[in-house]
């Protein structure tokens, strides 16, 4: 767990009042997109629109992005968090097509994506693999057992009478998905920013030399952070499979690059560059209403690939210029 | 950054030997398996033909080694390009397109090398000119590179033919296919590059120890930077290979992306000194090719080489002790 994505940091020049003003820019860029977008897409402003977003394109990517959060806080990465979700979507679906209720199906989703995480944990604390190869073996591995399991890649479709409804269930007339996110958001957020498990976490991904000499258990909490990192990525195998009714292996996949640039986007927000649980967030709605924007005023889907990657590049030169610039 | 050889966990003088001889022992035994069990195997004409399809993923898989001992083998802080397989499939689409809109050759062969160069030297600026780790610099250009390439396609196949496609595809010399010929060339052209130039004995003093090789004066950044174009190079001409193999540009190059990583990083396992090197990739693309054919002519479902590729790479990385540096 050596390998740290954080940058150096040598002394700043600016100090306080200058590391404040830096901390603004990503805000302001934020507000400039939503307003650029309520003043010039038809539509964008609508609670129809809004509440799409927030249910189709939001919750997924946040919760895969929540827990893709603890891997990179401290100082790995998880390239296998489409692994996790595929599995636990892939066991709901079966377990639900074998006539097993939810009670089962649910449970069994959320064990099976673990799983991925527990190897990962193997892998990691245990060998000692850095979390780059280990879990991009995680990732081909996953994807052998999933053409097996699948016949080479065929969806696999939710029975008639088992589609439980589960993701447009409401309570308290809060959708079921949105109050997942929070759940996890809150449990996530607070341990990573309030507890002795977060504080530590952050000293192993920042400085892992510290984190060592201090004697922290380095292998317990690696293996914790990618448990936890596949426990996210499994609830959204959940609610996938719930919403599309149907499991589509590696389909997982494609989270992956984006969950990785909200993480980066929201470390940005923080004061000392830290990534934190509400920054990336932040970071998944401003892809997502970004994409959005970019839809509704016209641009086709290989048009807003571009867009994303070119944003994605300049919030990634900002964050660790001004972490040069601005770093005390 | 040196590395220790072993890990702690198994007797020094036997792990060195299984770790030095151990990746060639197991590659022989696998080709002694399928040789037994596949009687087309061990043809001349098979055993060149796995070389002819290895050709796509061998060259990007050299470009990324490239970028492996410029940067350091350190996954993330080390040297990485994962903007390759994007890089593919761009490179492939302007050439297709060019091609199909009637540009002659030298247009449309420059304008793919072009292309490759440009994705080398965006990486580049990015990783040298403003510091970005390349994990997260390369991860940045190629979602960038990936929709440029589908803004261009609008993400369906464009066909093409023209005479070096054909003669790449079809044409051979001395028996040997022309794409296993690119294979080998530009293996060949790297190995020397990297193993007897002072360009590749400085660029691997730089990726090992960048701050001995900054006393000694060396311009690290300007050896990065030449890392990076090469890599690009080498995404363009892989291009070729596959408009040749699959008779135009194609979609979902990037997911070639994560076989290349995995042949760069077993590469090093056929290395003497466990460091990344051309030959030592070249034999992993080798291996990789041999597995896959292997595997249709004895009619194992395909499925299984990317879980025998996951393996591998875990037990080299889990033997070789490679990422035990402070363990």
């Amino acid at each position: 767990m050596s390998d740290s994505l954080s940058a150096p940091q040598p002394a700043g020049l600016t100090g306080l009042s200058g590391r404040a003003l830096l901390r603004l820019v990503m805000p302001t860029l934020f507000a400039a997109v939503l307003l650029f977008f309520a003043l010039k897409a038809p539509g964008f402003l609508t609670v129809g629109n809004l509440s799409s977003l927030l249910l189709n394109n939001f919750v997924l990517l946040a919760i895969v992005a929540i827990g893709m959060t603890y891997a990179i806080a401290a100082g790995g990465i998880d390239l296998s968090v489409g692994t996790a979700l595929d599995f636990s979507a892939l066991t709901f679906v079966l377990l639900l097509n074998a006539g097993f209720g939810l009670y089962v199906a649910i449970p069994g989703g959320l064990l099976a994506g673990s799983l991925a995480g527990l190897f990962n944990a193997g892998l990691i604390a245990g060998l000692r693999i850095s979390p780059f190869l280990a879990t991009l073996g995680t990732l081909f591995i996953g994807s052998n057992v999933q053409k097996l399991l699948s016949d080479g890649g065929q969806p696999i479709y939710l029975e008639a009478q088992v589609r439980s409804g589960l993701a447009s269930e409401r309570l308290l007339g809060v959708p079921l998905p949105l109050l997942l996110v929070a759940l996890l958001a809150l449990v996530y957020g607070v341990v990573l920013a309030r507890g002795r498990l977060g504080r530590e976490i952050i000293v192993l991904g920042s400085q892992p030399l510290v984190a060592r000499y201090s004697g922290l258990a380095q292998r317990r909490i690696a293996a914790l952070v990618f448990i936890a990192s596949a426990f996210a990525s499994a609830l959204a195998g959940i609610l996938l499979p719930a919403t599309v009714n149907a499991y589509a292996p590696m389909s997982g996949n494609a989270f992956l690059m984006n969950a990785i640039g909200a993480v980066f986007i929201g470390a940005t927000l923080s004061l000392h560059n830290r990534v934190n649980v509400p920054g990336t967030l932040l970071g998944v709605l401003f892809l997502n209403v970004t994409a959005n924007g970019l839809l509704l005023i016209g641009w086709n889907f290989f048009w807003q690939q571009v867009a994303t990657g070119v944003l994605i590049l300049s919030v990634l030169l900002f964050s660790f210029a001004s972490r040069r610039l601005g770093a005390g | 950054m040196p590395m220790p050889l072993l890990s702690d966990a198994f007797h020094p003088r036997f792990a060195q030997w299984l770790l030095r001889r151990g990746a060639l022992l197991a590659f022989a035994a696998i080709l002694l398996a399928f040789a037994l069990s596949a009687p087309n195997f061990l043809t001349p004409s098979n055993l060149v033909n796995v070389l002819a399809q290895s050709a796509i993923l061998g060259s990007l898989a050299f470009g990324l080694t490239t970028v492996i001992i410029g940067g350091g083998s350190n996954v993330v802080s080390g040297g990485l390009d994962l903007s390759l397989a994007a890089n593919l499939g761009l490179s492939a689409a302007v050439y297709a397109s060019l091609n199909n809109a009637g540009f002659g050759d030298v247009v449309s062969i420059a304008a793919t090398l072009g292309t490759g160069l440009a994705i080398g030297t965006l990486n580049a600026l990015v990783v040298v000119g403003f510091r970005l780790p390349p994990l997260l610099a390369t991860l940045a250009t190629m979602n960038l590179v990936a929709g440029l390439e589908l803004v261009l396609t609008e993400n369906t196949v464009l066909p093409s033919t023209s005479p070096l496609l054909e003669g790449l595809a079809f044409g051979s010399w001395l028996g040997v296919p022309a794409l296993a010929w690119v294979l080998l060339a530009v293996g060949g052209v790297l190995i020397v590059l990297m193993q007897y130039t002072p360009f590749g004995l400085r660029l691997y003093a730089i990726g090992e120890y960048p701050e001995a090789a900054n006393a000694a004066g060396l311009s690290v950044r300007g050896y990065v930077f030449a890392s990076y174009l090469i890599s690009g190079l080498c995404g363009s001409l892989a291009a070729f290979c596959s408009a040749a193999w699959f008779s135009g540009s194609t979609t979902g190059s990037g997911e070639m992306l994560l076989s290349v990583v995995a042949i760069a990083f077993l590469g090093v396992i056929f290395s003497q000194r466990l460091q990344p090197s051309i030959g030592g990739t070249l034999l992993a693309t080798m291996l990789v090719g041999v597995l896959i054919n292997g595997f249709q002519l004895l009619n194992i479902s395909s499925f299984w080489v990317d879980g025998v590729q996951g393996v591998l790479i875990l037990l080299v990385v889990a033997l070789s002790g490679l990422r035990n540096k402070e363990a």
